[in-house]
């Protein structure tokens, strides 16, 4: 067993679930999207886009790619929320504020999805030699 | 991605621990302050958010410090405040320290210089030559090379050597590369499949390495021309099976040369002359004695090939040699010839010339200076190995010196620097003294004792495109060429040298000789005589004069005009 393996399945795929979790719900009802979880989830996309770094095989750059594309859309959403909130000083969402914020994490969850994909093909084409 | 990108990727693979560190504290100090409670200007009870918390902790830990914003800490967010600022530092400091071990770091460093060298290389546009090993005789031959507009591409196994490239002032910019060039992939990245390569030199020190080299170019670009140099015989003909590299071996340069100056004293003076960087003054003539007994001090394997070129002109010769294996053809003493009990023995009274040939340039000055004070009429010949120890030798006005480093320069130089001014030195080291007396004559009278410039003119449509037709009709000879377009009574300054005829070389050959088309002239002479004669070769109207004495009209209408 690789423990770096197991550091960065384990950062690709919390990044994934946070960001589901934080997705799932209706998309227009703010009291089911919880701000921590977006504050989980960027963290720890950022920390994933990191830990792909410096990989030059054709798998590392795809892997890269998915990872930049969803840390953009969290930081876009967490920027977006922290926008809202301070149009009027603590008034919760709207509805139609909250759904932008969501539908932009569920854009990361997409890329998220793609990223967790090619680690379990990376893994099912893995001999052991 | 090429091997030129692996820079950046070495960046980014040891930044990712530092980065990973610093996102984790910080989301670590932000989750922290959004959590701890504070209270309004009101005084109610007030939570940051994580914008707030991320505002704070960018300013804080950048050491901004704009203070409590937006409103007053309460003691619990002061404190979280403390853990949050050591934590950043922490942070900061491992981030700042990765960067900057990164930047000292050696691997970081060659791959950047490797990645320099390339983009340099691809760079070049013009024809160059790879010069592989920048010793002694590499630098000679890359300043030499560099004063006549070649292009270069050095490498070299040392480090130094390489950053010393950087302060030599060359005109133009020459990459360098610290790799092993018998390493068939360095020689690759230095170019040697770069369309735009015209050759490759190979003088480093170590000669399996140049074996080496010259095999690498051979296979994979047999149309290029090698130069290479050894000291081991057996390695020329495993050489020679790869492509037909020019081996330049010192020993046996020096040898050829100081025969060639026992058979024909101005043959050697004018070769040697006219192979030299110009501005180079005539070398005064090598009294070197025609007949008589050698000493050769030292049977290795300098003094082994000179040993036996003398007998093969029939010169007796005595060695002397601690290892000396007694041999019919020539009077051996075994011992050391810097021991003068030994030297005695050779006789050196009697003896006409004494080659020191050991690879000891102290025993070689001991034995030179010993000799000189038991017969001062002896001829020397000395070898010097280190370059270091020339001024000793001047001192002691050795007639002859064998500088190997040196020699090798000089015979790369004519082989790769002009390859007309190579075959008439070939042609020219056969002829006799009279001949070469004559020429040197010929020349010194037209343009002084110093070395002008050597070029080369082709009778075709690119080299002389005013001339072409008057030649076609084999009409035109040598001596009527040579005069100056303004005033045809007046010679130019310029000998011709040779005519290189399809696979023959005439040499300086008489006025009378007519002129063919695709001829090839090797000429010699001053910058204003070269120009002059390159209006006579380009414009028709200089062409007519030079040749027949009638002045016809630059333009068309002049020329209807006086045609009627």
């Amino acid at each position: 067993m690789n423990f770096e393996k197991v550091v960065f399945g384990f950062f690709v795929v919390l990044a994934a679930t946070l960001n589901f979790g934080f997705f799932l719900g209706p998309i227009d009802n703010p009291s089911v999207h919880n701000a921590g979880e977006l504050f989980a989830a960027v963290v720890v996309n950022l920390i994933a886009l990191v830990m792909k770094f410096g990989d030059r095989t054709q798998i590392g750059a795809v892997h890269l790619a998915t990872s930049l594309v969803a840390s953009l859309q969290l930081v876009a959403a967490a920027g977006l929320w922290s926008y809202y909130n301070h149009l009027v000083d603590g008034a919760p969402l709207s509805p139609e504020q909250i759904s932008s914020v969501v539908s932009l994490s569920g854009g990361a969850l997409l890329a998220n999805i793609i990223s967790v994909t090619l680690l379990v093909v990376e893994t099912v084409s893995f001999r052991r030699q | 991605m090429g091997p030129s990108s692996t820079a950046i990727f070495l960046v980014l693979r040891r930044m990712r621990a530092p980065l990973i560190v610093l996102i984790s504290l910080f989301a670590v100090s932000i989750l922290g302050l959004t959590l701890m409670p504070g209270v309004d200007a009101e005084g109610k009870p007030w939570h940051m958010d994580p914008f707030e918390a991320f505002y704070f902790m960018s300013y804080t830990a950048t050491t901004i410090g704009f203070g409590e914003i937006p409103h007053p800490f309460t003691t619990a967010q002061r404190a979280w405040v403390i853990v949050s600022i050591y934590l950043s530092v922490v942070a900061w400091a491992y981030a700042i320290g990765s960067v900057l071990a990164l930047l000292q770091d050696r691997g970081f460093k060659e791959a950047l210089s490797l990645q320099r060298f390339e983009r340099r290389v691809r760079g070049l546009r013009e024809p160059f030559l790879i010069l592989a090993g920048f010793g002694q005789a590499g630098q000679v031959v890359a300043r030499s090379l560099d004063l006549t507009d070649h292009r270069l591409v050095v490498l070299d196994v040392e480090p130094a050597r390489i950053e010393a490239l950087d302060l030599a002032a060359f005109r133009s910019d020459v990459p360098g590369l610290a790799a092993d060039a018998s390493n068939p992939l360095e020689l690759r990245r230095a170019g040697l499949e770069s369309s735009t390569c015209e050759g490759v030199i190979a003088l480093t020190n170590d000669d399996q390495a140049n074996l080496a080299i010259a095999m690498t170019a051979g296979l994979l670009r047999p149309d290029l021309p090698v130069v290479c140099r050894t000291l081991e015989d057996g390695l020329v003909e495993r050489m020679r099976a790869f492509g037909q590299p020019m081996i330049v071996d010192p020993f046996n340069l020096f040898g050829d040369g100081l025969m060639l100056a026992v058979r024909a004293p101005q043959t050697a003076r004018l070769v040697t002359w006219l192979t030299s960087d110009s501005g180079t003054k005539l070398p005064a003539p090598m009294t070197i004695p025609r007949r008589g007994r050698w000493v050769v001090c030292g049977y290795g394997r300098f003094g082994g090939h000179l040993a036996a070129d003398l007998r093969r002109y029939g010169m007796p010769v005595t060695v002397i040699d601690p290892r000396a294996q007694p041999n019919a053809d020539m009077e051996f003493i075994s011992g050391d010839a810097t021991d003068p009990d030994v030297l005695v023995q050779a006789r050196l009274s009697d003896a006409v010339a004494l080659a020191a040939a050991s690879d000891n340039d102290i025993s070689n000055l001991s034995v030179l200076a010993e000799a000189q004070r038991a017969n001062p009429d002896l001829f020397l010949v000395g070898r010097q190995n280190d370059p270091a120890d020339a001024p000793l030798f001047e001192a002691l006005q050795v007639e002859s010196m064998l500088v190997p480093t040196q020699l090798v320069a000089h015979e790369v130089l004519a082989r790769i620097g002009d390859a007309t001014v190579w075959r008439f030195v070939q042609e020219a080291q056969k002829q006799d003294d009279a001949w070469s007396t004559e020429l040197l004559d010929r020349i010194t009278a037209t343009t002084g004792e110093v070395l002008s410039d050597r070029w080369t003119v082709d009778l075709d449509e690119h080299g002389a495109p005013a001339l072409l037709d008057h030649v076609r009709t084999g009409r035109v000879q040598v001596g009527a060429l040579l005069h100056d377009p303004q005033d045809r009574d007046r010679s130019l300054g310029v000998v011709l040298l040779a005519i290189m005829r399809r696979d023959q070389v005439l040499l300086a050959p008489p006025d009378d000789e007519p002129l063919a088309e695709n001829d090839r002239l090797l000429l010699i002479g001053e910058p204003q005589d070269r120009r002059a004669l390159d209006t006579v070769l380009s414009v028709p109207a200089a062409a007519e004069y030079v040749l027949s004495g009638r002045r016809i009209g630059q333009s068309w209408v002049w020329r209807t005009l006086v045609d009627r």
